[in-house]
């Protein structure tokens, strides 16, 4: 045991430590894989990012890998053609007008041939060469829904194969060719114990926390909820509380506050550990992730 | 009989340290280890469950991947390893193989070898994108677990082992990789081994694997030219400029891994020992 060093440290929590701020990663176009049609915007990502980097001149792509047949209380087919006009209403506040439907079977995706997805995603990460990949961090702990997962793992892999000639290059005869994009930012909820290992927090001005908020909203399918007034004035006043903004507007505006206060509220929370007023946290893959005995090489030497 | 007299066989043979590798950066994560324990008298095993079909540059996957196994064998041997056995699974295709297949073929390689250690990938480090690590290191480690117990595969007709030492090792882009785990036992802790008397070794063993070293320079050499960048090393890439960037490399992961210690050049794992099973009070 003496000729090692075992490691004793204590460790700090990672959850609710300062984040440090990253720059806007240069390019032009940005490709955003999800399981799912609200996916883009939730409480936990990435519309904020999204908006930002469109307004800085990027062109954006989403691909959406489901069906989402389960979100909504319209029967799965009616669910489907719903959710994916709200994605492409939800979308277009962030400056997105592309959107790639993939349909495989929504919360099925344990038992899907994962391979093949990560072949599509390969394919459309060779067809749109973007500069910066978003998707679900596949690393994030205690993620329970299995599409997030599975998406996250098949995308995280498309990401670095998509670069290498050896892998699909039947592909080349459709016209693509091999594209390695540049970073990799993944997502995840911090509110879950330590769920998101973030390392860097992207900061968000008023337009971009604003048309988050509106990305959001647009989702009336699965987010708009007229009771809830109802319920949490009910709620409260069981705790002798009483919330007079809410109880002052209607049951549709209300459903809409409620989803503002909810967005307003994560933003600060990670933009209070990066020093800013509005933040998202990612995990990011930079460009020599995959390569750490080479990174400082690379940085002194590649010109 | 027949038991008393499989004891005083194993008793007599050297003991082994088996590696299972999902690709071939199994050399750069581990081979400083296994050449310090086969410097102490165990015998090796390097077992090769991808085929690293992708590790080419302008040749066909079939080709690669017989290169890759010879050269594989050839870095082995240099290493002083005894044995290879490549299982040949298409590289980046792992996670289509059935987990039960790929573990019991790996339990049945525990019951016949018998390591006295095991060194394995780590299916639970983090922000590695190659997950074929990850299926094998799952698979290796279920293997570990189930070849103690007599119920798993009774045909084998080969008596349940435990290894009493195991080493988890990834790449090292897990930044809470060096995390103690809450407690001693029942858990594998960081370590970090000293591997400079043998690094000479690793480098030698990995100017083998002339293929991979190849296709990785090959592969760099395109990302940085899409980006408009060039690397001096490889204004012209041949074998002797690749295998150059494989020593960068490994002087670089050597330095990441000695990092907080007094080692010039190290490997880090997690690791599992007796403390593993038996809680450190009752040691002492
Ligand atoms: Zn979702």
């Amino acid at each position: 045991m003496c000729k090692w060093l075992l490691w004793m440290a204590v460790a700090a929590a990672a959850t609710g430590q300062p984040l440090p701020l990253g720059e806007l990663p240069r390019g032009k176009v940005v490709l955003i894989a999800q399981p799912h049609h609200d996916d883009h915007t939730t409480d936990y990502g990435m519309g904020g990012f999204i908006a930002r980097l469109i307004e800085n001149g990027y062109r954006g792509v989403y691909i959406r890998a489901s069906n989402d047949e389960k979100d909504g209380r319209n029967g799965y087919a009616q669910n489907d053609i719903i959710n994916l006009r709200e994605a492409r209403a939800g979308l277009r506040h962030l400056g997105v007008d592309e959107v790639v439907s993939l349909n495989w079977r929504n919360d099925f995706m344990n038992p899907i041939p994962l391979n093949e997805l990560r072949e599509q995603l390969i394919f459309l990460i060779r067809k749109y060469k973007p500069d910066v990949v978003l998707g679900h961090n596949p690393w994030e702990h205690y993620q329970k829904n299995p599409d997030h997962r599975n998406v996250g793992r098949a995308l995280v892999e498309a990401y670095w194969m998509a670069g290498d000639r050896n892998v699909h290059p039947e592909h080349f005869a459709l016209g693509v060719t091999p594209h390695a994009a540049r970073h990799f930012y993944g997502k995840g909820r911090l509110d879950w114990g330590l769920g998101q290992q973030s390392n860097v927090a992207i900061a968000l001005n008023e337009t971009q926390q604003r048309k988050k908020e509106l990305a959001i909203a647009a989702h009336r399918n699965v987010y708009h909820n007229p009771g809830a007034k109802k319920a949490y004035l009910a709620a409260l006043a069981g705790e002798g509380k009483a919330l007079p903004e809410l109880a002052a507007v209607d049951d549709n505006t209300a459903s809409d506050l409620i989803l503002h206060w909810w967005m307003n509220w994560i933003s600060r929370d990670i933009g209070r550990r990066a020093g800013v007023k509005y933040a998202e946290d990612y995990y990011h893959l930079d460009r020599w992730d995959d390569l750490p005995g080479l990174r400082n090489y690379l940085q002194r030497n590649a010109r | 009989m027949r038991r008393r007299q499989f004891l005083l066989a194993a008793a007599a043979a050297p003991k082994t340290v088996m590696v299972v590798a999902a690709d071939a950066r199994w050399l750069e994560c581990c081979a400083g280890l296994v050449a310090r324990q086969l410097a102490a008298g165990l015998r090796g095993l390097l077992v090769r469950v991808g085929d690293d079909r992708l590790e080419g540059w302008n040749m066909p996957p079939e080709q690669a991947a017989w290169r890759n196994r010879l050269e594989a064998e050839a870095a082995a041997k240099v290493l002083g390893l005894a044995e290879v056995v490549s299982f040949g699974y298409p590289a980046s295709e792992l996670r289509n193989v059935p987990h039960t297949t790929l573990r019991d073929r790996l339990l049945t390689l525990i019951r016949r070898h018998r390591p006295a250690v095991l060194v394995i990938p780590n299916p639970h480090t983090e922000h590695d994108r190659n997950l074929d690590s990850y299926y094998a290191g799952a698979a290796a480690e279920d293997a570990w677990h189930a070849a103690r117990f007599a119920n798993y595969l009774p045909a084998l007709a080969l008596e349940p082992y435990v290894t009493p030492e195991v080493y988890y090792y990834a790449p090292p882009v897990d930044p809470r990789r060096r995390e103690p785990e809450a407690a001693a036992a029942f858990v594998p802790q960081p370590v970090q081994v000293d591997i400079s008397p043998w690094f000479a070794q690793k480098l030698a063993a990995a100017r083998e694997l002339k293929t991979v070293n190849r296709a990785r320079a090959e592969r760099l050499r395109e990302r940085l030219a899409a980006a408009g960048q060039r690397l001096p090393l490889l204004a012209t890439v041949d074998d002797a400029a690749a295998a150059r960037l494989a020593e960068e490399n490994l002087r670089g992961l050597a330095a990441l891994g000695a990092e907080g210690s007094n080692y010039a050049l190290a490997e880090e794992f997690r690791y599992a020992g007796v403390e593993y099973g038996i809680p450190a009070k009752y040691l002492r």
